[in-house]
């Protein structure tokens, strides 16, 4: 297999975006509408955030909170990595107390990013409801946490990782799997 | 070690500054003296072509520590620890515990030196009872037991008077006086030279004034007296700077350098390694080159280690608590090499002659060069042999050495006291 | 967000940093700050780490401001004090350290009085070692705190000017902060009366006044810095009030700084001293500012160098 091997194109990448975001869309804006706001988690859940949060307001007019998050802080893996990467802004600019929190990722995984988001979010305030959104779901689960709204499901070989790319930041839209060294079940990067 | 009771050193080049000889030349040992190697007919040649056989190297300022702090060293691994470094005699400082400041005490150096003792061992007796600076210890009945010189060595006599009124009582005796220049105040408790790196580190610093203040009052006693006063580890360039004035004057002062001095700065204090730690400090860039002018124009007289050992234990600690001192038998020649021989300071001869001629005419002894006649006392080495210091492998029982790991160029591969082979690599 | 990564386990002194290295713990600071505005002030990230604070020299402030940044992080955390430890009973501090170290503690944070004790512990023990204070000679987060608080309100560390007015002599903040200010960029001045503030100082390239009109015209921030009485006993100065006089930030010397000069001071303030009451707690003065960045800094510190401590 090559190292870097994309399973996803720009198109592929669009359609899943709106995927999710019909299905926000469809619970909170339809026949009920109801408040909401979007954290995306660093790196990519933030980009994501952005382009969710455009969709829905393309097609419903209605602009929801964007807050970003960054959970190093709440990793359950310090001393354990190989290396600590720089910690991103944190930015929660509205009462998390009973809100309807949809936090957004690229990528589910292991369930432990989402896990420390958790916790994470639930430091801030008592949200009244939290669903997950996340563009590609591949399955890996280590702990019971699944998505609510899934852009694309992805098998893929335990070796192997999966990366998303967006325009706004690496300059194209794709999804790619990489040659991932590390063993399963032990400290992964962002999953 | 093989007793060869009689052998040739064969093809090696003599660098004997006793008679200014420096040629290849054939040396003769038989019975423990040096013997024209033309009278040997069935004797066993040893080969040392390459190599430089020199008088016996001495050491002036050895701390052997026993009695009293044999956890560090005793006479009989310190003497090992000679052999291994090249030396063939060693000036035994007297700031044991206790204090070799009666005649019992220098009797019991020179048991032991005797028993167990594997080079030779001068017994230096002290200045004051108990090196406390206050009462003018047995001199007479120390010259008796057999010292060749006194000394306060760790600390500094800071009464002026009682230390003129040694000088006068020493030179009736005969005894050359060995001087650790320090002045307590000025020294304070500092714990490294005072300058650059005391003040960006925010350590204490001791002012090498308090060396060149004591400097220039043995000087002036020296030149009052008229008796020998010999300077104990010169660290600064102020220091060289007069003492090199009054030997132009012909005052007679001698003074010393040590290996570590030549070699190393104060900035090496930024490592916080208590292996930089002694008194005196190491001091700025300037000071050793000051030292190393001394030593090529004939200022400096003398090398001298100041081995100083201590346990791992005892110098394992906070910078600030840990005790001064760091040994230098076993690496004086290699770095003395380096710094002085190898760059082109020094000629051989006048190299060897910091560790021969120099210690020699400071103490009185006209029987140590390679002439036939004299006691077998000679150093051999190779000034090519690479070397990487290996602390562990020092037959000292001490590791205080800054030099651990480093590799140098150059060391005493066969030492050979009284005729017989105390150390051979050859 | 660059790749750089910390990759130290322990924080010795400011002049073992590179820029790169001090701006990854400001910016990691500056998220941790945030925590401690939020209503729940903690963050799980040291959680199940134990970390031991081993003030061999005595301190109250610094000592909480670590404290309190453990406990942000959920850490264990044991407090030994020099009179309390068995150093009194002539255990050496290597031993010390390491029967530390057999309890499985993570990271240690020392504050001692003999300048390189840390350095003789980080080579020595896999616990992290955190340097609150080591004689006269360094005081790493202090120097992180406040570059930290200068370049939040000046926005900016580079090409500023500051002034550093006291006993530079005794005084470790005054090293850690020069060395940390030049290399981020600033032109650092260090003034005091000439006993303290000896010329061999211009070797860390910064610039040496005997005169503080001269330090501190035209700054962008001063900071000054606590004189204590026993240098007066000890000859430094003849007196608290000349050196007031001549030294001291009050409502005459302030005429030489801006309208916007930031002034500091790491405490305790010996007010009417070194700095008058008006200024202390004027417009002008961030010294609250700089307690409350302590904390964030103290936290990323730990927070960073927790991670690379391998067991």
């Amino acid at each position: 297999m090559p190292a870097k091997k994309e399973v996803c194109d720009a198109d592929g990448v669009k359609a899943a975006v709106e995927k999710v975001a019909d299905g926000i869309i469809s619970e909170f804006l339809d026949a009920f509408p109801e408040d909401f706001v979007v954290i995306g988690i660093h790196q990519q859940g933030v980009p994501l955030a952005r382009r969710l949060i455009d969709f829905i307001k393309n097609k419903t007019g209605y602009v929801p909170e964007l807050g970003m998050l960054d959970i190093s802080m709440y990793r359950d893996d310090i001393g354990v990595r190989q290396d600590l990467p720089q910690i991103s802004e944190t930015l929660i600019p509205f009462d998390m107390n009973d809100k309807i929190v949809i936090l957004v990722d690229d990528v589910l995984s292991s369930g432990r990013t989402i896990r420390a988001a958790l916790d994470a979010v639930t430091d801030y305030g008592r949200p009244g409801l939290i669903r997950l959104a996340v563009l590609v779901n591949r399955g890996s689960h280590e702990f019971p946490i699944g998505a609510d709204y899934t852009g694309m499901t992805l098998a893929v070989p335990a070796e192997r990782k999966v990366v998303v790319e967006f325009e706004e930041t690496e300059g194209h839209d794709r999804v790619c799997t990489i040659d991932w060294k590390k063993k399963r079940r032990s400290a992964k990067e962002d999953d | 070690m093989n007793v060869k009771k009689e052998f040739i050193l064969s093809g090696g080049k003599v660098a004997d500054p006793f008679s200014g000889v420096e040629a290849k030349r054939d040396i003769g040992v038989k019975n423990g003296k040096i013997v024209d190697p033309k009278s040997l007919k069935k004797a066993e040649k040893i080969d040392v072509s390459g190599k430089i056989v020199a008088p016996g190297f001495i050491d002036l300022h050895v701390h052997l520590r026993q009695p009293g702090n044999s956890a560090a060293e005793t006479i009989e691994t310190g003497t090992k620890a000679a052999a291994a470094g090249g030396f063939t005699a060693v000036v035994a400082m007297p700031n044991t515990s206790p204090a070799a400041d009666t005649a019992a005490a220098i009797e019991y150096l020179n048991y032991h030196a005797g028993r167990s003792g594997v080079v030779k061992v001068f017994p230096c007796g002290c200045m004051t009872k108990d090196i406390a600076g206050t009462e003018m210890a047995p001199i007479g009945s120390l010259k008796n037991a057999g010292v060749v010189a006194l000394s306060d060595d760790g600390k500094g006599i800071q009464n002026h008077e009682l230390m003129k009124h040694i000088v006068e009582y020493a030179k009736a005796l005969n005894l050359p006086i060995l001087d650790h220049c320090e002045d307590e105040n000025l020294k304070g408790d500092g714990v490294m030279h005072e300058g650059v790196w005391s003040t960006l580190l925010g350590m204490k610093g001791m002012s090498p004034a308090s060396e060149e203040l004591m400097v220039a009052r043995n000087i002036i006693f020296a030149r009052m007296v008229d008796w020998k006063i010999h300077l104990q580890h010169l660290s600064s360039k102020e220091s060289v700077e007069q003492v090199r004035a009054a030997r132009k004057r012909g005052i007679p002062v001698t003074a010393e350098a040590t290996p570590h001095h030549i070699a190393l700065t104060d900035e090496c204090i930024k490592k916080f390694d208590t292996n930089y730690k002694m008194n005196p400090p190491l001091r700025s860039e300037e000071d050793r080159k000051a030292l190393i002018a001394g030593l090529a124009d004939g200022t400096i007289t003398v090398i001298a280690t100041d081995h100083a050992p201590h346990t791992p234990t005892a110098k394992l600690v906070e910078f600030d608590y840990a005790p001064f001192g760091i040994i230098g038998l076993e690496t004086a020649i290699p770095v003395c090499l380096k710094e002085l021989y190898h760059s082109g300071v020094l000629s051989i001869s006048d190299f060897v002659a910091k560790f021969t001629s120099g210690p020699a005419a400071v103490l009185g002894l006209d029987d140590r060069g390679l002439k036939p006649g004299n006691a077998a006392n000679i150093t051999i080495i190779d000034t090519e042999r690479k070397v990487k210091i290996d602390a562990n492998k020092f037959y000292s029982k001490s590791r205080n050495t800054p030099f651990n790991g480093m590799t140098f160029k150059g060391k005493a591969v066969a030492t050979i006291v009284d005729g017989k082979f105390v150390f051979n690599e050859l | 967000m660059g790749k750089f990564t910390w990759t130290k386990k322990d924080l010795l002194s400011i002049y073992d940093l590179n820029a790169e290295e001090i701006c990854c713990i400001l910016d990691t600071a500056e998220e941790f700050k945030k925590v401690s505005q939020r209503n729940v002030k903690k963050v799980p990230a040291l959680r199940g780490k134990t970390v031991v604070n081993f003030f061999v020299e005595p301190s109250t402030r610094t000592r909480m401001s670590f404290e309190l940044a453990e406990q942000r992080l959920s850490a264990d955390i044991i407090n030994i004090s020099a009179s309390l430890s068995s150093l009194q009973k002539g255990e050496t501090l290597l031993d010390t350290a390491r029967n530390i170290e057999a309890l499985q503690a993570d990271l240690i944070v020392m504050r001692h009085s003999a300048a390189g004790a840390h350095v003789l512990l980080a080579d020595k023990i896999k616990c992290g070692v955190l340097n609150a204070g080591d004689g006269a000679h360094s005081h790493p987060t202090q120097a992180l705190l406040d570059t930290f608080t200068i370049r939040e309100k000046k926005g900016k560390i580079k090409g500023l000017k500051v002034a550093i007015v006291g006993d530079i002599l005794h005084s470790r903040v005054a090293r850690s902060d020069a060395w940390a200010l030049l290399k981020l960029g600033a032109e650092v001045r260090l003034a005091g009366p000439s006993t303290l503030v000896p010329r061999e100082f211009e070797k860390m390239g910064v610039k040496v006044c005997h005169n503080l009109k001269e330090a501190i015209k035209g700054v962008d921030v001063v900071n000054l810095l606590r004189i204590q009485h026993e240098r007066q006993k000890a000859g430094f100065f003849p007196s608290t009030g000349e050196y007031s006089k001549f030294f001291g930030l009050n409502e005459e010397t302030c005429k030489y700084l801006k309208p916007d000069t930031m002034i500091m001071h790491p405490g305790p303030i010996n007010r009417g001293i070194e700095l008058d009451s008006s200024l202390a707690d004027g417009s002008r003065s961030v010294i609250l500012e700089q307690v409350t960045n302590g904390l964030a800094v103290r936290m990323a510190v730990l927070f960073l160098v927790a991670g690379c401590v391998k067991k």
